[in-house]
């Protein structure tokens, strides 16, 4: 392999922040106090709504914007206040910023170029990043003569061929087909675990974060709300934002009741819902949020432990079928996998839902 | 006519209507284009009855007209490059200086001047400032008979007119280029020199190229300027044409030298229709970025771009204080006594010149707002036979020196079968043919914006195509409708070079006044007239950015394109 990484490097986030004056809202903080540590090798997810300040973060990290409060470091380095030109590292834009009047070899080799490598090496090294991200033989082509893939591609080869210490994505997928979006993500996974480069990604698209992230911090309003591995995220949400943003979800209000024996009785939805553990704390009598994932959730004809419940609707989706239930007046969204037509409910039918211990996420309200 | 079409649904030649605008068409632009410039050749060439070409030897021979014609070629050549470089300076100050709202529209107020201005403006200002009794060579450093005549004033002065275009022309190119194209390169470890000379240069060479060639036919066919500030020894090819017509009577000379102008503006049209054409590389890469860098210069670079932007639209805006000044005192350089008389005299002794002025300008508007935009529609919408040449027989005028312009109108209606010299009409025409192309360009890149479906969608419920055109097609492109009366009202108010020829006793213009008042010496009602002539068209720009601003859904529609053309 000709295009190895350097020794992978951490980068961390100390307290950084980024504000501006706006003429009629006063000051508005786009990032406030946000500390990251990505480990060597690591690819993180920022992911967020729109206006989270996910992109902004990333930015400064790349040096294309200075944070008003806090430090960046790079490897040992504090590259605070440093240009993008003198951090060395490979960035993938949105609309992926392909020099329109250079041929592919001319954009991937830029960077070289700029670093006034020898003519032959960079000639090889082209070649063999072209050649690693499936683009062999497309040197002379123009930009306007590639596919969204293709251009994708060359901005790939151009951000890694001249191994930079960390690589950033900005939504680089964004703008391909749905297709083309899961074929590029695995391949991008691929590449990153192959180079073991340090890399932060962001997108608004938390099944491509789940997909490809070792973790996930989770941005709303300029802060972090949770740094996690997608199963954390997925099955311990922090708080309600990140339940609600990640996956779907039923969220009701709960009281706690009772913590023996490591079990932990909530009363929720009129009946009793045991779960297997409890945010700090909690303690008998407060209130909690109660949440638990609709395919967590079983639903079944007869039942001691269940709760009743009446069927509102049914969605055959092929391999899954959804269900509305309503319990009481609360709507419960219900997802059953592999189910067949002779099982499954219908509109109006009466029904006991199940919730599973190992299920059920408490959180504080 | 036969016309034929792709679509069946669209079928021009079908259309009774269609098909009778497209003969009219051609009918008018035989008329007005094809015949003066036949006219022209025949005069030049023709003699007894047999085709020669000894006329034109005989001018090549000339060592004047030789000069003339290299003089020319030279002048517009330091024109091109002078002004496109100050326009670059300007537009790249504009996009990525990271200016406030109002500096920008100081700037963009101190470029607009220019642009409106009747044509001898900036010269007036020149004389008074560098003439022998001028402001600054006389009164501020005490230098008698100071020669301003010549190469320099003359080429100052049209780089001074004409940036505005090529600031113009580059400020949307510019624009365009996605910031994220330059930090990608930054962020590859390449200096801000660097990315400028690999990214922002290489990728505003197509407008670059377009402003020089535009800024190279304006200077090649300015005939005021030259005339004011040129001087003797310095002869250009189109005040030479104007002088051999009207100081000899000599019309064939006169019209062999402004065919020998033709040949470098054919030159230059063909360059930016054919080698121009689709050269832009912005619209490559998908999706816009929609961050503005903020990496490609330093807070010292910006200072030094806007010092330089700062310190020559004080010069532009000084010049035309120096103009308003002059118009309000007795005599420039001798006594500044404050006074209205030299108003007095141009609403007084004057005032049929700014009524006729008027009048033409209020009739060719909206005849050259329709034209245009019905010649676009049918270029840009319309399958039929002859439709590429109805263009290029469209655009002639527009790419044609003014002096040529005049004197073949001057050669072809001056006798039967179509007199129209002294009427009002021969410089209606003159104008709307000339200048309406703008509208015409306006309307097609519209069209090309507007997706034909709209249409289809019309048709598919049954409205006929002139129901569609009026209610679908018609309000789209307003903007551009507008566009095309304001640079026809615009260049009524300011346009001389081709009208110089067509004037008589009974229509006369603000611009030939102005230029009769400079050689009587009389500045003051000069001065006074072209304050009018700015005030006047800033109102009525003004009036039409009002209606544009109504129809800002639709992009192509600023102010700016109005002056782009």
């Amino acid at each position: 392999m000709a295009v190895t990484a350097a020794q992978p490097v951490p980068i961390r986030l100390t307290g950084i922040g980024k504000s501006f004056e706006h003429g009629v809202k006063g000051r508005i903080h786009a990032v406030r106090d946000v500390n990251v540590a990505v480990v060597p090798g690591e690819l993180l997810t920022l992911l967020g709504p729109s206006g989270c300040g996910k992109t902004t973060t990333l930015r400064m990290i790349a040096g294309f914007e200075q944070p008003t409060e806090g430090e960046i470091h790079i490897g040992e380095k504090n590259v605070t206040g440093l240009r993008a030109n003198e951090r060395n590292i490979g960035f993938v834009f949105q609309n992926y910023a392909i020099f329109p009047h250079l041929s592919v070899f001319e954009n991937v080799g830029y960077g070289l170029r700029v670093q006034q490598k020898p003519e032959d090496e960079i000639k090889r090294a082209v070649a063999d990043v072209l050649d690693l991200v499936g683009l062999a033989g497309y040197a002379q082509q123009h930009p306007h003569q590639l596919s969204g893939g293709e251009q994708q591609r060359v901005a790939l080869a151009r951000a890694i061929v001249f191994r930079p210490r960390i690589l950033l994505f900005d939504e680089p997928l964004s703008n391909l087909d749905a297709k083309l979006r899961v074929q590029m993500r695995g391949e991008i996974l691929q590449l990153q675990k192959r180079l073991g480069i340090t890399t932060v990604y962001v997108t608004h698209d938390q099944e491509e974060a789940m997909a490809i992230s070792d973790r996930i911090a989770v941005m709303d309003r300029g802060s972090i709300v949770q740094i996690a591995s997608a199963e954390d995220l997925y099955d311990r949400p922090s708080n309600e934002f990140v339940a609600r943003f990640i996956g779907r979800t039923n969220l009701f209000d709960g009281k706690m009741r009772d913590t023996t024996n490591g079990r932990i009785v909530v009363e929720a939805l009129g009946q009793t819902i045991v779960a297997n553990s409890a945010p700090d704390g909690i303690l008998p009598g407060d209130t909690v949020r109660v949440m638990i994932r609709p395919e967590r959730i079983a639903l079944t004809v007869q039942s001691t432990t269940g709760v009743g419940a009446k069927v509102l609707s049914r969605t055959f989706l092929g391999e899954k079928t959804e269900y509305h239930v309503s319990v009481g007046d609360q709507l419960v969204q219900a997802t059953l996998y592999g189910q067949g037509k002779q099982s499954a409910f219908a509109a109006g039918d009466s029904v006991q839902i199940i919730f599973p211990a190992d299920g059920v996420h408490l959180m504080k309200p | 006519m036969s016309v034929t079409s792709q679509s069946p649904s669209n079928a021009a030649y079908r259309d009774p209507f269609f098909a009778g605008i497209i003969l009219l068409l051609w009918v008018l632009l035989a008329l007005f284009v094809l015949y003066p410039l036949a006219c022209l050749f025949g005069r030049a060439f023709v003699d007894g009855g047999t085709i020669s070409l000894q006329p034109l030897l005989d001018v090549l021979n000339n060592p004047h007209h030789r000069r003339a014609f290299g003089n020319s070629l030279i002048l517009a050549l330091a024109v091109g490059v002078g002004g496109t470089l100050l326009g670059f300076l300007f537009a790249f100050t504009a996009v990525r200086g990271g200016l406030s709202r109002r500096v920008i529209g100081f700037i963009d107020t101190a470029t607009l001047l220019p642009l409106i201005s009747p044509p001898f403006t900036i010269s007036v200002a020149i004389l008074f400032s560098f003439g022998a009794r001028g402001l600054i060579t006389y009164d501020l450093l005490g230098i008698k008979g100071f020669a301003i005549y010549g190469f320099m004033s003359t080429a100052a002065a049209e780089m001074i007119t004409y940036f505005p275009i090529a600031y113009l022309t580059l400020r949307p190119i510019l624009a365009s280029i996605d910031p994220n194209i330059e930090n990608a390169a930054f962020s590859m470890g390449a200096s801000r020199a660097r990315v400028f000379r690999t990214m922002t240069l290489p990728l505003s060479m197509p407008g670059i190229a377009n402003a020089f060639l535009l800024l190279f036919a304006c200077s090649l066919a300015d005939f005021a300027t030259p005339l004011i500030l040129a001087g003797n020894d310095f002869p250009v090819l189109p005040t030479e044409a104007f002088l051999q017509i009207t100081g000899q009577f000599d019309l064939r000379g006169g019209a062999l030298l402004s065919i020998l102008l033709l040949v470098p503006a054919a030159v230059v049209f063909f360059l930016q229709r054919y080698w121009l054409q689709g050269r832009s590389f912005v619209t490559v890469t998908g999706k816009a970025g929609s961050r503005s860098s903020v990496e490609i210069l330093t807070p010292a670079m910006r200072f030094t771009l806007f010092a330089l932007c700062g310190a020559v639209s004080i010069v532009v805006i000084y010049f035309y204080a120096l103009l308003l000044f002059s118009s309000l005192v007795v005599a420039f350089g001798a006594n500044h006594t404050f006074t209205f008389k030299h108003y007095h005299v141009i609403f007084t002794e004057g005032l049929p010149a700014i009524r006729d002025t008027l009048i033409i300008a209020a009739i060719g508007m909206p005849l050259g707002g329709i034209y245009g935009v019905v010649v676009g529609y049918l270029v840009a919408r319309k399958q039929f036979w002859g439709r590429q040449s109805l263009e290029l027989a469209s655009m002639i005028n527009y790419a044609l020196p003014g002096t040529i312009v005049g004197i073949a109108y001057l050669l072809a209606f001056n006798d039967k079968p179509m007199e129209l010299t002294g009427t009002a009409a021969i410089i209606i025409a003159c104008y709307i043919f000339r200048y309406s192309p703008t509208g015409i360009r306006a309307t097609i890149a519209l069209l090309h914006q507007v997706d034909k479906s709209l249409e289809e969608a019309s048709e598919s419920l049954g409205a006929k195509s002139f129901t569609t055109f009026r209610r679908i097609t018609l309000p789209l492109i307003m903007p551009a409708f507008f566009t095309g009366l304001g640079v026809v009202f615009i260049r009524s108010m300011t346009a001389i070079s081709a009208t110089i020829f067509l004037i008589s006793i009974n229509w006369t213009l603000v611009t030939v006044r102005i230029l009769e008042n400079m050689t009587e010496l009389s500045l003051g009602p000069a001065a006074a007239f072209s304050v009018l002539v700015v005030v006047i068209v800033y109102v009525v720009l003004f009036l039409i950015g009002q209606m544009l601003a109504r129809f800002r859904a639709l992009e192509g529609g600023r102010v700016e394109s109005i002056l782009g053309g």
